[in-house]
């Protein structure tokens, strides 16, 4: 059959709520992969631990829920406050010295706290799946012929908030143009008097307050697990690596990317085979054009 | 001979001598374990530590090993040890492939390349339920003889241990052999390599080739010693760091170096599970917290590891006036 004959109006609503699917999903993605860039784009360090401080986010909106009844919307700007003194707890105490260090060091350092915290979330709280249901998750809101339920917009809302936050104090602040300069050149800015140990600080604090927020926020949507993080992390690389690796546009574009090739994907191959997808897009960004989409030629043969 | 041959020679001669005093199941298990690990590290290490391709999805290739045989074995009733070639064949293919695909890149960028590879054929596992019965994972049948190999626990120590000098030789070849010294000269400096006319990306997908094809061979032999493959195991980043760790904690880059970090962190995960076993079942996680903080700790002040360690220890020695 003509495909355009198939395009009955029961067709048109599938495609405006994958439309509405991938934006919301896009604009979770892009507050967790937002923080992994920025710290990628300042420190030149990827952290194989991004998803563990997501985890941490979701085991702390859960037994805030489950102990003492407070909302996870109520948690956002306690989380914010709690990953943020987390972020620069773990930068004084294990990237600040290897900062400088060489590629491998940094990768097994990430990858070594990354285990460490998996395996504490399984030691305290076991591996079993924890999901709650807050009363914002089984509102269900209708636009059109779409629908979508309140945490997820809610959880969308606030994670582009955040990110237009971020954004403005990068380009604006005088402390954004300070991050944005190391970011440039490492030397030349030691040289014009930067500080640039409290710039990887704060970078790497701002950069965990996000993704610890973000598990905040999805809380309500999935089940947190010590593994959870993984999920999630994997679907940054992607977002991360399409936009170009510290590149923070390009991770927003990333992310509606990886967002739409997962909902299109589910939609067309069935859930169990999204995954695939995805990876396979991974892949051949890397190989063909590894310094992103929108990035410039050459920066990962660079190493940096 | 060097301290480091030695060392070597003395520890594989305690391993053929342990089953003929020792008959205890659980000591045979820790020290076939013990030997596994130890090649499967020293087959990381000659992409990771000889080449400096350094790969978090070296499980791709050990679960390719391990589905081979396992599926071999179980679904069409061969000897393992043909799966075990046709695993080894895949993982040339699947080493090449992901060694020239991902040739141009370095540090973290050919790390995520490799993590992403592994998930590819994790989920394909997972999913192709008609092949591989997706998670539920496929039980090899115990069937007694060498050809199929249903050995009991003297015999897999013999072979692990023949298997673990044949890596450990092999690392030794690459440290004084011409094309040891070129991988070393890519892994340094890959321009200067280049002008010395060296083939630095040849090199460097040879590298990965050797090092996929020799992670497939204990993938094979581990499946067949476990009597169980799932994909959520044998493709799990997990495993891949575990290669990566028990190098770097012996030594990247030396021979030796991944059997001391596998004698270390394999008796040390033996002790604790033992240790825990009784308790809340999270517990066994505990072995786990440690390998991460020592990870941390070890890149950060002993960077060159255990056989590193031992090396400046030598030399300080031999400064000091007699």
């Amino acid at each position: 059959m003509d495909p355009a004959a198939r395009l009955g109006s029961a067709q048109i609503d599938v495609v405006a709520q994958l439309a509405v699917s991938t934006v919301l999903l896009g604009g979770i993605y892009a507050l967790i992969a937002i923080g992994l860039t920025l710290i990628f784009g300042i420190m030149r360090v990827v952290n194989f631990a991004h998803g563990e401080f997501l985890m941490l986010g979701m085991y702390l909106a859960f037994f805030a829920f489950t102990l003492k009844s407070i909302d996870p919307w109520v948690m956002l700007p306690v989380a914010l406050v709690i990953f943020f003194a987390v972020g620069l707890l773990v930068y004084v105490l294990v990237m600040k010295g290897v900062i400088h260090a060489s590629h491998n060091v940094q990768i097994f350092t990430t990858v070594g706290l990354s285990t460490a915290l998996q395996n504490i979330a399984l030691v305290l709280w076991s591996g079993d799946y924890q999901l709650f249901r807050p009363w914002h998750a089984s509102v269900v809101l209708r636009l059109g012929a779409t629908a979508f339920n309140l945490s997820q917009v809610v959880a969308f809302a606030v994670a582009v908030l955040m990110t237009a936050a971020l954004f403005a104090f990068m380009k604006f602040a005088h402390t954004g143009r300070v991050m944005r300069a190391t970011a440039q050149d490492r030397d030349a800015a030691t040289l014009m008097g930067i500080d640039t140990d409290r710039v990887y600080r704060l970078t790497f604090a701002i950069g965990i307050a996000c993704v610890g927020t973000a598990g905040v926020l999805v809380s309500p949507l999935y089940a947190a697990y010590p593994q959870a993080g993984l999920q999630f992390v994997t679907l940054a690389y992607v977002v991360v690596v399409l936009g170009g690796l510290g590149d923070m546009v390009g991770a927003l574009a990333g992310s509606l990317i990886v967002a739409g090739v997962e909902v299109g994907g589910s939609y067309v191959f069935g859930t169990a085979w999204k995954e695939v997808l995805y990876f396979i897009l991974f892949i051949a960004v890397l190989v063909f054009r590894p310094a992103g989409l929108f990035g410039q030629r050459g920066a990962e043969s660079l190493g940096v | 001979m060097t301290a480091d041959r030695w060392v070597a020679a003395a520890l594989f001669t305690v391993a053929a001598l342990v089953p003929a005093v020792v008959r205890d199941s659980f000591i045979l298990d820790s020290l076939i374990l013990i030997l596994l690990w130890g090649a499967l590290s020293s087959a990381w290490n000659v992409a990771g530590g000889y080449a400096g391709q350094v790969s978090l999805g070296h499980a791709a290739f050990f679960g390719v090993g391990a589905y081979a045989a396992a599926l071999t074995s179980a679904r069409y009733h061969h000897s393992p040890w043909l799966g075990l070639l046709v695993g080894v064949v895949l993982s040339l293919v699947a080493g090449g492939a992901i060694g020239f695909l991902s040739n141009r890149l370095k540090g973290p960028y050919f790390a995520l390349s490799t993590i992403a590879f592994a998930e590819v054929l994790k989920i394909v596992a997972s999913r192709w339920r008609g092949f591989t019965s997706g998670s539920e994972g496929v039980p090899v049948p115990f069937r007694p003889g060498f050809w199929t190999l249903g050995l009991g626990h003297v015999q897999w120590v013999y072979l692990a241990l023949v298997v673990a000098i044949l890596y450990y030789l092999l690392q030794v070849y690459l440290e004084r052999s011409r094309i040891g010294y070129q991988l070393a000269g890519v892994r340094e400096d890959e321009d200067a390599a280049e002008a010395l006319g060296i083939d630095s990306r040849r090199r460097k997908v040879q590298a990965v080739m050797l090092s996929a094809a020799l992670t497939s061979v204990c993938g094979s032999l581990w499946a067949q010693y476990v009597g169980f493959v799932d994909p959520i195991h044998v493709f799990s980043i997990d495993l891949s760091v575990r290669f990566a760790l028990n190098t770097i904690i012996g030594g990247i880059g030396t021979a030796l170096g991944p059997f001391l970090g596998s004698i270390l962190i394999t008796s040390l995960e033996t002790y604790l599970r033992a240790t825990f076993s009784g308790m809340k079942a999270g517990f066994g996680g505990i072995y786990l917290i440690i390998y991460g903080v020592v990870l941390i700790l070890v890149v950060r002040w002993a960077p060159e590891g255990l056989t590193g360690i031992a090396a400046r220890f030598r030399v300080r020695r031999a400064d000091a006036p007699a």
